[in-house]
């Protein structure tokens, strides 16, 4: 088991008061909670934070972490002999389990994790997991695995992180950002509490063409001055397969033309619309042809885009 | 390994959660969310149960996304029951600005396209 200097943790002395243990704590965590820091190493530090505040704060488990000596953080270590007789367990070993699960089930002085509140309910931890899909994926519907770790008893009544892999279906009609429930998909209930929940978070992996908003799809549709001035039937490509789309006669650049219902499926069985946004772009190396024909246009007409600057 | 098609659940505006389901997967207590709904904080779907008894409540699957925070908070910083109303309207609006805040940016990005 590696030692976890808690007091280092919390940045207090061994010798601190609870009141100080406390202090030290709530700054800390105003600091790292991962549901008020934006700092994305907060969720890990605030573990730690959580798991020495837990021991410290309360009188028995900090006694008997103090029993364990100081060590260097992450050193090898092993509590005293006895504690393993405690658990209640000759096969009990120390080898591979944590520090934090070691005092988990740790109360009223008692170190008998497994045999400890027997007929009591423990529900199983909830976890929440994200995941990144296609807007394709999310158009059609998807299955995704899943897997995380969590804690199980074994046999021998020590508690190990064990691996959890599972396949879910995610339902076309997912929006950017949904967040889902699978019930029961957590940690493992003891003594008959329920199963733990699982919370999936989904988010869009942004495409090389679409861009989303709420159900509405938008892609830049690029055209030719010529295209753009003179109108043109030209091909677009859609979540479904491509369409072609008629471009009108005098369409500017940021001009959006609706192509109906071809964007993300709602709940309700509709569809949100693909908007295709003109962009007018011009080639960087004419033809001698082009230029003349160009050069003769600049010469005959009387369109002067900047009017109302005047 | 299973394929999951039956317990999975969209937390959004379109399906409903009842009192007792929200007390299972918020790890609140019945008082608490009662408490949260008297205080106006949280908003059952069907506003005319207010006055009716607790087991009447729905609540849009979504607000568990705010009241498990909540459930959070009051655990790790050992908030009081007076502070959850207060606390759940902050994380509330928050969510709304967030909201907000996003579109503004998608807008802004597809004008600058």
């Amino acid at each position: 088991m590696k030692f976890k200097d808690y007091y280092k943790i919390l940045g207090v002395a061994r010798t601190a008061t609870n009141d100080e243990i406390k202090k030290a704590y709530r700054k800390l965590a105003h600091q790292y909670h991962p549901d008020i820091s934006k700092d994305p190493a907060g969720e890990e530090r605030f573990k730690e934070i959580g798991e020495a505040y837990a021991t410290l704060k309360d009188t028995e488990k900090r006694a008997a972490y103090d029993e364990l000596g100081r060590h260097p953080s992450g050193q090898e270590f092993k509590p005293p002999p006895d504690w393993a007789n405690q658990y209640g367990n000759q096969g009990f070993s120390f080898e591979d389990i944590d520090l934090s699960d070691l005092f988990a089930g740790f109360s009223s002085g008692k170190r008998h994790t497994q045999h400890q509140g027997r007929d009591i309910p423990i529900p199983g931890q909830d976890y929440e997991l994200a995941t990144q899909i296609s807007l394709e994926e999310a158009y059609h519907g998807v299955t995704v695995d899943l897997s995380f770790t969590v804690p199980e008893y074994n046999h021998q009544g020590q508690l190990k992180h064990v691996p959890h892999t599972f396949k879910a279906r995610i339902p076309k009609g997912v929006s950017n950002g949904q967040k889902m429930l699978l019930r029961g998909k957590g940690g493992k209930g003891f003594h008959g509490g329920r199963d733990g929940n699982l919370y999936l978070n989904i988010s869009f992996i942004p495409h090389r063409l679409f861009s989303i908003k709420d159900y509405d799809l938008f892609i830049d549709l690029p055209l030719t001055p010529w295209e753009a001035a003179l109108g043109a039937t030209v091909k677009v490509p859609t979540l479904q397969g491509a369409v072609n789309l008629k471009v009108p006669a005098g369409t500017s650049s940021g001009q959006k033309l609706r192509i109906s219902k071809r964007g993300m499926p709602k709940h309700n069985q509709e569809h949100g619309d693909l908007f295709a946004i003109a962009q007018i772009v011009v080639p960087i190396h004419l033809s001698d042809r082009e230029r003349v024909l160009l050069k003769e246009l600049t010469d005959i007409s009387t369109f002067n885009p900047r009017a109302h600057f005047e | 390994m299973n394929i999951d098609h039956t317990e999975l659940m969209w937390l959004d505006e379109h399906h409903e959660l009842s009192l007792n389901e929200l007390i299972e997967l918020s790890g609140l207590s019945q008082a608490e969310l009662q408490q949260l709904v008297e205080s106006g904080a949280l908003i059952p779907n069907n506003p005319a149960a207010v006055n009716l008894t607790p087991e009447t409540w729905c609540f849009n699957s979504h607000c568990l996304v705010s009241i498990r925070t909540l459930s959070r908070l009051k655990h790790d910083f050992e908030l009081e029951s007076n502070a959850l109303a207060l606390t759940l309207l902050f994380l509330e609006r928050i969510r709304t600005l967030e909201f907000q805040l996003r579109a503004l940016d998608q807008t802004k990005e597809s004008d600058q396209d």
